[in-house]
């Protein structure tokens, strides 16, 4: 509990109408998008919803001297727990730091305030031509703030890579609340440590991202999505791994099972070809369309010595909205039609994909479970989603395996736990099989440097 | 309303909300988020809330029916939700459940909605409503409660040019379907804020048709919406009975159509009036639904510009877009506008309870519509058009808001 002296000096310094303790408005703060359950609620005693980061400083600084638990929050759109505030304390909301603070045309660099969401930023930047790739499936409400502390990912990693890829500089906030900026417009910079990498995909734990500085580059001229249906799981990725390796860049290469197709059609009440075993949904962009032209055939035929089964080009921009919208909603799709669904989002080398999808079938098998399997194709990260009731008895045993064996399989192939969601919770009892010992005690020495009392986001990663 | 009745409302908003993976797809959709921007405020945060109650995790209490009931019912998540999630649905159940866990506390909604469902009092009100018109007393009441209308006879001034003055309009040449028997709905709405558009409904009808006009009841959403399900059920079986004898039921509102369309899916446990209001719903048609159906043609074409705002009810509710577009596109020039299917904050009474959030969700409307730089908003919901008259006042004469048959 929070003192009452403590709250009203909280709400002196952002506004009492910054400030929500009622029960049911504490409670909206207590969830993300994990699986991690609902109840017991793990509410925050207050959240706090703070407009610049003269005002983070400020409740850092209380939040310091008292000892308080602060976890940073943007939409909550993660899906590992990363904005649960599972010891109490403040919940930080950034929800009201959305300004576009500069838009440098000239160093194609933009400062955003952490609260803005990634499609307004994304949309101020196409609006002058410029173009910020990572588009995680969150993309429409996710912030970019969160984006950035997730070191989020998306379908374009392929090509252009992950959210760090981007991150120039930051502004944080630390424990004591003592603000501190790294990076910047350099491009060449080795100025001591780079404290910007390190901030980057930290979950709130090392320090609250008040503001980011990002890259961008030019906007492609044209785009154009491609859809290809196989019979086999196995063609599918062998397409792209010939594509990559004649060259064939796709913006974004998106792989779907039997069983995604199948929700898929369900919820828009179509039947799905029997022969279709899984489908490929690629985004190709280039200077024009003789480009884009040129692009599809290469890839329509090493498509067909693949043993392409259909393969379709979207012929105006809603066909390809539509495409990418059946993508993006997939996860949510799935997670509609059974009561629990346990999504993972391992992250193996390209060339294991095939091998870690047959693993995970027999593990299906195994266990008697259902697995929808889909995922970034193109980059080797795999969204595993157990499909389960965990209201039958026995079934969150064997959903427990099942996800133990899904991690093994990963590691065993050099891949690892999580390629975009984070660690948050959810992971974190995988944590030193992936890193081993001397990892994680790394991971702890910076935490414990940075953040000497612990207030930062507990109970996470480790 | 029994325990199991009770149960068995939370259980169905269960299944519903029990389904959201809490991803946030709803949030940038939802008005309310928008505006208040806090978590409960949109659709995720009452889903979960609901979810909690459901699950045992939170208690019913007046502090949560005050979060469901800050909820416009437009659907918007609805559309944007990847698994279609029927949140409106959810909070229905939910206010109903709330309604009778926390007692007497919804007192203000229990008296307008026993308002609504006398026949008598809404014809009183309507005449005090046109007195009050009639002297330009209307503005001495807050909120648009007596919204100002602008009639067709204006329409005509105003848009025709001065040789139509006084002119009676040339008749549609569309030929009648003697067979059908159509009525008339009239919703409490057109009846008290908006007779002269009621009026123009039944003259174009007429075009067409004899139709019938009934003495009918409220179409009781206010009474569903605000947990008086069984006046609801009530008010539906009363004009189920009345509407036997016809074939088509015509509505001019689109939350009254929205609501007698859904009917039989409140009679669940009642085999025959589930029957009964299925056949009923099946007649139910929105005026521009029925029009496009008899290939009607607006009585004269203007040189006006329109632009269109799509009813929650009438766009989500039933999927009703183009008809209304077409038959505008004939009456004169047609200009769509930005978000034109986002909610204008009417919401019923929504307006009423919470009118600065209404307000600014209404300003972001009519900016949308002044940048069409169109004379005329039009819409077919008497709730969306107390709120876009507002909009016009506040814009200061740069647009007319109208009932579509005003102008059709």
């Amino acid at each position: 509990m929070i003192r009452e002296d403590i709250k009203k000096k909280i709400c002196g310094l952002v506004g009492a109408e910054n400030v929500l303790d009622s029960d049911l408005d504490r409670f909206g703060y207590s969830y993300d998008a994990s699986f991690v359950p609902l109840l017991p609620a793990k509410k925050p005693d207050l959240v706090v919803r703070p407009a610049t980061t003269e005002e983070v400083s400020k409740i850092m600084a209380v939040a310091y001297e008292h000892t308080i638990p602060v976890t940073p929050r943007g939409a909550a759109s993660g899906r590992t727990g990363g904005s649960i505030p599972v010891q109490g304390g403040i919940s930080m909301s950034l929800e009201r730091m959305m300004k576009i603070i500069e838009l440098d045309l000239k160093n194609m660099m933009v400062w955003a305030e952490a609260g803005l969401r990634t499609i307004d930023l994304y949309n101020a930047c196409a609006a002058k031509g410029l173009f910020y790739p990572p588009d995680p499936a969150s993309w429409k409400f996710s912030t970019i703030g969160g984006n950035v502390a997730e070191n989020a990912g998306g379908m374009r990693a392929v090509k252009y890579g992950v959210t760090s890829d981007y991150v120039m500089g930051l502004e944080v906030v630390l424990s004591d609340g003592t603000v501190l900026k790294t990076g910047g417009k350099a491009i060449k910079n080795v100025t001591g440590y780079n404290l910007t990498s390190l901030f980057t995909g930290s979950e709130g734990t090392l320090g609250i991202i008040t503001k980011v500085l990002l890259r961008v580059i030019p906007m492609p001229e044209k785009r154009g999505t491609l859809q290809l249906m196989f019979r086999t799981l196995d063609e599918g990725c062998e397409t792209i791994h010939r594509m990559l390796q004649s060259g064939l860049v796709p913006a974004a290469a998106e792989l779907m099972d039997r069983f995604c197709l199948e929700a898929v059609a369900k919820h828009r009440k179509t039947e799905l070809d029997q022969a279709i075993g899984a489908c490929i949904i690629i985004e190709i962009d280039d200077d024009d369309d003789e480009g884009l032209a040129m692009q599809t055939k290469r890839i329509e035929a090493v498509a067909q010595d693949c043993g392409v089964y259909r393969f379709r080009v979207a012929q105006s921009k809603q066909e390809s909205d539509d495409l990418w919208a059946v993508r993006r909603g997939l996860s949510s799709a799935i997670a509609s039609l059974v009561p629990n669904r346990i999504g993972e989002d391992i992250s193996v080398p390209r060339d294991a994909f095939p091998e870690v999808v047959r693993r995970i079938s027999s593990i299906a098998l195994k266990h008697k479970l259902t697995i929808a399997v889909y995922g970034h194709a193109g980059d080797g990260n795999i969204h595993p989603s157990i499909l389960c009731d965990l209201s039958k008895p026995g079934e969150e045993e064997r959903v427990n395996n099942a996800v133990s064996e899904i991690f093994e399989a990963a590691l065993a192939v050099g891949g690892t736990l999580s390629g975009e969601h984070g660690i948050g919770i959810t992971k974190k009892p995988y944590i030193t099989k992936a890193l081993g010992e001397a990892g994680v005690k790394a991971l702890k020495a910076v935490k414990l440097a940075l953040d000497p009392k612990g207030i930062l986001n507990p109970g996470k990663i480790w | 309303m029994s325990k199991d009745a009770l149960d068995r409302l939370l259980w169905e908003a269960k299944k519903i909300v029990g389904r959201c993976d809490r991803c946030g797809t709803c949030l940038p959709a939802c008005p309310l988020f928008e505006a208040k921007n806090v978590e409960a405020s949109g659709a995720r945060g009452k889903n979960v809330i609901a979810r909690a109650l459901a699950e045992g995790g939170l208690d019913p209490t007046p502090e949560m029916l005050a979060k469901v009931n800050f909820c416009l019912l437009c659907r918007a998540c609805v559309d944007t939700c990847p698994g279609g999630i029927a949140t409106d649905e959810a909070m229905i159940n939910v206010r109903q459940y709330l309604v009778n866990k926390t007692g007497d506390r919804n007192a203000k909604y229990r008296v307008i909605g026993g308002f609504l469902k006398s026949r008598a009092l809404v014809r009183l009100a309507a005449t005090t409503l046109a007195l009050l018109r009639k002297g330009g007393l209307n503005g001495l009441f807050p909120h648009g409660m007596v919204p100002e209308e602008y009639t067709r006879a204006h329409f005509l001034a105003a848009f025709s040019g001065p040789a139509a003055l006084g002119e009676k309009a040339p008749p549609s040449d569309v030929a009648l379907t003697a067979a059908t028997r159509v009525a008339y709905f009239q919703g409490c709405g057109m009846r008290m804020m908006f007779p002269e558009a009621a009026a123009q409904t039944l003259e174009i009808l007429k075009t067409s048709t004899n139709p019938q006009v009934k003495d009918n009841f409220c179409c009781g959403l206010p009474h569903l919406a605000h947990g008086l399900r069984d006046e609801f059920l009530e008010l539906a079986r009363k004009n189920i009975r009345i509407y036997q004898d016809a074939d088509v039921v015509v509505c001019d509102c689109a939350s009254c159509g929205g609501t007698l369309k859904h009917l039989a899916s409140y009679f669940p446990c009642d085999p025959r009036w589930k029957d009964r209001s299925a056949a009923f719903s099946g007649k139910v048609m929105d005026l521009t639904e029925y029009l496009a159906k008899t290939g009607y043609e607006p009585r004269r074409k203007l040189d006006t510009t329109f632009t269109y705002h799509d009813p929650c009810h009438l766009g989500r509710g039933q999927g009703i877009n183009i008809q209304p577009r077409e038959l505008l596109r004939a009456a004169g020039k047609f200009v769509e506008m930005k978000e034109a299917d986002v909610c204008c904050g009417g919401a019923g009474s929504f307006h009423l309870d919470y009118p600065g959030i209404a307000s600014r969700i209404l300003d972001k409307k009519r900016v949308n519509i002044e940048k069409t730089g169109a004379a005329i908003v039009v819409t077919g919901c008497p709730g969306c058009l107390i709120q876009l008259a507002k909009a016009a006042k506040a814009g200061g004469g740069k647009f007319k808001a109208m009932h579509i048959s005003q102008v059709i």
